[in-house]
C-alpha cells in the first residue's frame, strides 16, 4: 500500500506546482489588467455597453448596431452585456456591483431612477462639452425631443445623458370591461370623481374582475395619484444653470425652454404630507371596497398577465404597455389609454431613459459618437423593437407605429408629458425605493396610511442625511 | 514476527544501515504526507477561497464605510454601534429568529412523522416511492419554487384561496398580512426542506437495532411508547444533527421572502439576510451590511452552541 505512493508528487514538486499555480494566477490577473487598459491604445477598440434586459436581446442589439459602429470606426466593436432585473432598482444594484468588481463599461443606459445617483458619484461624465461642440449636428435631435426629457437628464446644471425614450403614467383600460360596465371611453380631462365612478361600475360586474390594479414602486404606483393630488414624495425644485443648453438648443423654441433649469432638485422629504396621506388612503379604500386587489411589489409581470386576461379594468401604464400587452396576446382595440385623471392638479409623472458615458471609459470620444448614433431616429426600433417603450423623439410617434399593437389613443403617451414631473429620484434613490416599497405594503396591510407614511418620512430623512 | 525476534534482528544490523533505514522511512512518511496534503488541497483551497477569506474580508469590511464607488473609509466599530441602535436591525433579527424556530420545529416534527410512517411500510417499492416524492422538492430551484408558490398563495387570484372560497371559507391574506406572510414563509420553506430531514430520519430509524425493538415489544411497549421511549432516544444524535443544519439554514432564509414578499408587508418578513442585501446592494452601505453579516454569524454560532449544550442532556449516544 505504501509503495503505491512512491511515484506521486513529493514536497518539492508540490511546492513547484503551488508556485506555478500562483504565477499563473498572477499572469492571468496581469493579462486581465492589460486587456482592460488596451482600450485606450491605438489598436482595436471595444465599446462596452450595459443593457437592461435579456442577454438574447442584448446579443441581437449588438449584432444590429455593429455595422453602424463600424461606420464610425472600422476598428471598433460594440459589446452589449445584459443585466436582468425586476425593475430599475434591481438593475442599478447590479450595475454598481459590476462597477465595484472593476469592470465598468463605457456606456450605460440609465433611466431617471439612477441618473442623479450616478452623476452625484461622478460615475458618469457631463456631456456639456460634447453637446456644445456638436450642437449643429444635434439640432434636429433637440428640435424633435420634449425639453422635459432633456431636463430630467440634467443634474446641477449639467447634462449627463441624451434621452431617447420615456414612459409617462397614463391610465390604461380594458375596452371590453368598459363596455360591459355600460360606460363609454373616458374623455380627456376626466377627473378623479370620474375615475371613481368608472371603478365603481366596473367593480359592480363582479366575478373575477377588479376595477383597478397597480404595482408598488416609484413609477406609476400610488405615486401617480399623489402627483395628481398636487403632491410629491420630496420637495420639488430645480438646480440653477443649464442656460448653456436651453439658449442654444431651444433658441428657435424659447417657449418650450421657458422655466427650465439645470435639472430637478429634490429637497426635503414630504412623504407624510396631507396630499400623500390622502392619495395612499384612496388606494387603500379602493382595496377595502374590493375595487382593487392587493398590489404586487416591483416588476409588473403579474399585473400585465391579469390585465391581458381580462381581470383588470384599469391600470397605470406608459407607452411600454402597448408592446407589452400586444406581446401578452391582447389585440389592438381590446385596450386603450387616456390621460391620467386630474385631481387637485393635472400633474403626472414620467421616467426617461437615455445613454451616459462612464467616467472610467478609455474611449470617451468614440463612446460619444455611439451615444449620438443611438439617439438617431433609425436607431430607436433597433434598440426597442415592438413598442416596449415610448419614443422620446416626437417624429417617431406616428399612427403607423401603433397600427399593429394599438392603442387607438396612442397620442396620449406624448401629451401626458405636458405638465408632468419626473419621478423623484434623488442621489439616494435606492434607499428611497426600498423604503417606499416597505412602507407602502405596511400601509396596505395595516390600513393605516398615516403611520406608514410617517415611517417613510423618517426613512427618507435618514437616507437624505446619510447621502 | 514477534517483538523479541525483531529486536534481535535489529541488534544484528549495523548502525550505519539503521540510520539509512530511518532516513528512508522519514522520506517515505514525508511523501505520504505530501500526497495527503495534495489530496485535501483542493477542498482546503475551496473552503479558504469561498468561506474563510470572505468571512475575514467581511470582518475587515465591517470596519469600513464603503459605497462601492468611492474608496473605503475606516470607521472602526461605528457600523456595529449603529447596528445596535438601529431598530430595523433588531426587528429583522427578531423576524429571522421567529421564522427559524417555526421552520425548525415544523420541519423536525413533520420529517420525523413522515419518516416513522414510511418506515412502517413493508413493501420496498412504496418506501422508495415516498422517499423520492418527499425528497424531490429539495432538488427544485428555490427561486422557481418561490415564484410558483407566490402565485399559489396570491390573496386574490391564488389557487389556495380559490378552493377556500369555493367551499365557503374566507380568503386568507397569505402574503399581504404580516402574520399570514410569516406563516406562508414557514410553510413554503418546510415544504421544500422537509425532504432532507425526512431522509435523515428514515436512515436513522432503519438503523435502530432490531433486538432493542424486540425487547421493547416483549416488555409490552406499544407503538407510541416504542417510538418515544426507544426509537427517538436512539436516533437523538440524528435529530440533533438535523436540528443544527435546519437552524443554520433557516437563520439564512433569503430566497423565499425576497421573491414572494420582498420582505413585506412592511418589514414583516424582512429577514437578516434581506436586510443585509438591502444595506449592501440597494443602499450601497457595504460596511454596514458586513457588520450585519458578522453579527448574524455570531448569532448562528451561539445558537448552534446552545443546541450542542442542550444535546448533552437530551441526546443519547450508544
Amino acid at each position: 500500500m505504501t509503495n503505491a505512493f512512491r511515484t506521486v508528487v513529493d514536497r518539492r514538486t508540490l511546492l513547484k506546482l503551488g508556485a506555478a499555480g500562483f504565477a499563473s494566477a498572477g499572469l492571468a490577473s496581469l493579462a486581465g489588467c492589460s486587456s482592460a487598459g488596451a482600450g485606450g491604445g491605438s489598436g482595436p477598440r471595444t465599446i462596452k455597453m450595459l443593457y437592461f434586459g435579456q442577454q438574447s436581446a442584448a446579443t441581437t442589439l449588438q449584432k444590429s448596431l455593429q455595422p453602424q459602429i463600424k461606420k464610425l470606426d472600422k476598428t471598433a466593436t460594440l459589446e452589449v452585456s445584459a443585466i436582468n432585473g425586476t425593475d430599475w432598482n434591481d438593475f442599478l444594484a447590479k450595475v454598481l456591483t459590476q462597477i465595484a468588481s472593476g469592470s465598468a463599461p463605457d456606456l450605460v443606459s440609465v433611466a431617471t431612477e439612477g441618473l442623479q445617483l450616478m452623476a452625484s458619484k461622478e460615475l458618469l461624465i457631463p456631456l456639456d462639452s460634447y453637446v456644445t461642440k456638436d450642437m449643429s449636428s444635434l439640432q434636429s435631435y433637440f428640435d424633435d425631443i420634449h425639453p422635459a426629457l432633456i431636463e430630467s437628464m440634467m443634474y446641477q446644471g449639467h447634462l449627463y445623458e441624451l434621452p431617447d425614450s420615456f414612459n409617462a403614467g397614463s391610465m390604461f383600460y380594458s375596452t371590453d370591461i368598459v363596455q360591459k360596465a355600460g360606460l363609454s371611453s373616458p374623455a380627456a380631462g376626466w377627473t378623479m370623481d370620474d375615475f371613481h365612478t368608472y371603478a365603481t361600475k366596473m367593480g359592480g360586474l363582479g366575478g373575477n374582475v377588479n376595477a383597478f390594479d397597480w404595482v408598488v414602486r416609484l413609477w406609476g404606483s400610488w405615486t401617480s395619484f399623489l402627483y395628481a393630488n398636487d403632491g410629491n414624495l420630496l420637495e420639488e425644485g430645480k438646480y440653477s444653470g443649464g442656460d448653456w443648453l436651453w439658449k442654444k438648443a431651444y433658441a428657435k423654441n424659447p417657449t418650450a425652454a421657458a422655466g427650465r433649469g439645470g435639472g430637478w432638485k429634490w429637497g426635503t422629504p414630504t412623504a407624510n404630507s396631507p396630499a400623500a396621506v390622502e392619495a395612499l388612503e384612496y388606494l387603500i379604500d379602493l382595496q377595502r371596497s374590493k375595487l382593487s386587489p392587493s398590489p404586487d411589489v416591483g416588476g409588473g409581470g403579474t399585473l400585465q398577465g391579469l390585465f391581458s386576461s381580462g381581470r383588470i379594468g384599469m391600470t397605470i401604464g406608459g407607452g411600454f404597455w402597448a408592446g407589452g400587452l400586444h406581446n401578452a396576446g391582447m389585440k389592438n382595440g381590446s385596450f386603450d389609454v387616456q390621460l391620467f385623471p386630474t385631481w387637485k392638479s393635472n400633474k403626472s409623472l414620467f421616467g426617461a431613459g437615455g445613454y451616459g458615458i462612464f467616467n472610467s471609459s478609455k474611449n470617451k470620444d468614440l463612446a460619444w459618437e455611439v451615444v449620438k448614433m443611438m439617439v438617431r431616429p433609425e436607431s430607436f426600433d433597433i434598440m426597442f423593437p415592438g413598442n416596449v417603450t415610448t419614443p422620446g423623439r416626437k417624429s417617431l410617434m406616428t399612427a403607423e407605429r401603433y397600427k399593429t399593437t394599438g392603442p387607438e389613443h396612442w397620442s396620449v403617451f406624448y401629451d401626458q408629458l405636458n405638465g408632468s414631473v419626473p419621478i423623484s429620484a434623488p442621489p439616494y434613490y435606492n434607499a428611497l425605493a426600498t423604503s417606499l416599497n416597505q412602507r407602502t405594503t405596511q400601509a396596505i396591510s395595516s390600513g393605516n396610511a398615516k403611520a406608514a407614511l410617517d415611517g417613510m418620512q423618517a426613512d427618507f430623512e435618514k437616507a437624505a442625511k446619510a447621502s | 514476527m514477534s517483538v523479541q525476534t525483531q529486536t534481535r534482528e535489529t541488534a544484528r544490523v549495523p548502525v550505519s544501515r539503521r540510520v539509512v533505514r530511518r532516513v528512508g522511512a522519514r522520506r517515505e512518511a514525508r511523501r505520504e504526507g505530501a500526497f495527503g496534503y495534495l489530496m485535501i488541497s483542493l477542498a482546503v483551497i475551496f473552503v479558504a477561497v469561498f468561506t474563510f477569506i470572505p468571512i475575514i474580508a467581511s470582518l475587515g469590511l465591517s470596519l469600513f464605510s464603503w459605497d462601492v464607488i468611492t474608496p473605503p473609509k475606516f470607521v472602526g466599530m461605528a457600523n456595529f454601534e449603529r447596528l445596535g441602535a438601529d431598530g430595523s436591525v433588531l426587528q429583522s433579527f427578531g423576524v429571522t429568529l421567529v421564522l427559524a424556530i417555526g421552520i425548525v420545529l415544523l420541519q423536525l416534527c413533520l420529517g420525523l412523522g413522515l419518516a416513522v410512517l414510511v418506515n412502517q411500510r413493508k413493501k420496498t417499492w412504496s418506501k422508495t416511492f415516498f422517499r423520492t416524492t418527499f425528497y424531490l422538492p429539495l432538488l427544485a430551484s428555490t427561486a422557481a419554487v418561490s415564484i410558483f408558490m407566490g402565485y399559489l398563495f396570491d390573496a386574490k387570484f391564488g389557487v389556495f384561496n380559490y378552493y377556500l372560497t369555493s367551499i365557503g371559507l374566507p380568503a386568507i391574506p397569505w402574503l399581504t398580512n404580516p402574520v399570514g406572510a410569516m406563516v406562508t414563509m414557514i410553510l413554503v420553506t418546510v415544504w421544500q426542506q422537509v425532504g432532507f430531514t425526512f431522509v435523515l430520519f428514515v436512515a436513522a430509524l432503519t438503523s435502530v437495532p432490531k433486538d432493542v425493538l424486540e425487547a421493547a415489544a416483549i416488555d409490552g411497549a406499544g407503538p407510541a411508547r416504542t417510538l418515544f421511549r426507544v426509537k427517538i432516544p436512539l436516533i437523538s444524535p440524528t435529530i440533533l444533527f438535523a436540528a443544527v443544519v435546519a437552524m443554520i439554514n433557516a437563520m439564512q432564509l433569503f430566497d423565499q421572502p425576497f421573491i414572494m414578499t420582498k420582505g413585506g408587508p412592511g418589514t414583516a418578513t424582512t429577514t437578516a439576510t434581506i436586510l443585509m442585501y438591502q444595506a449592501g446592494f440597494q443602499n450601497l452601505q457595504f460596511g454596514y451590511a458586513s457588520a450585519i453579516a458578522i453579527v448574524l454569524l455570531l448569532i448562528i454560532l451561539v445558537i448552534t452552541g446552545i443546541q450542542f449544550l442542550a444535546a448533552r442532556k437530551l441526546v443519547f449516544y450508544q
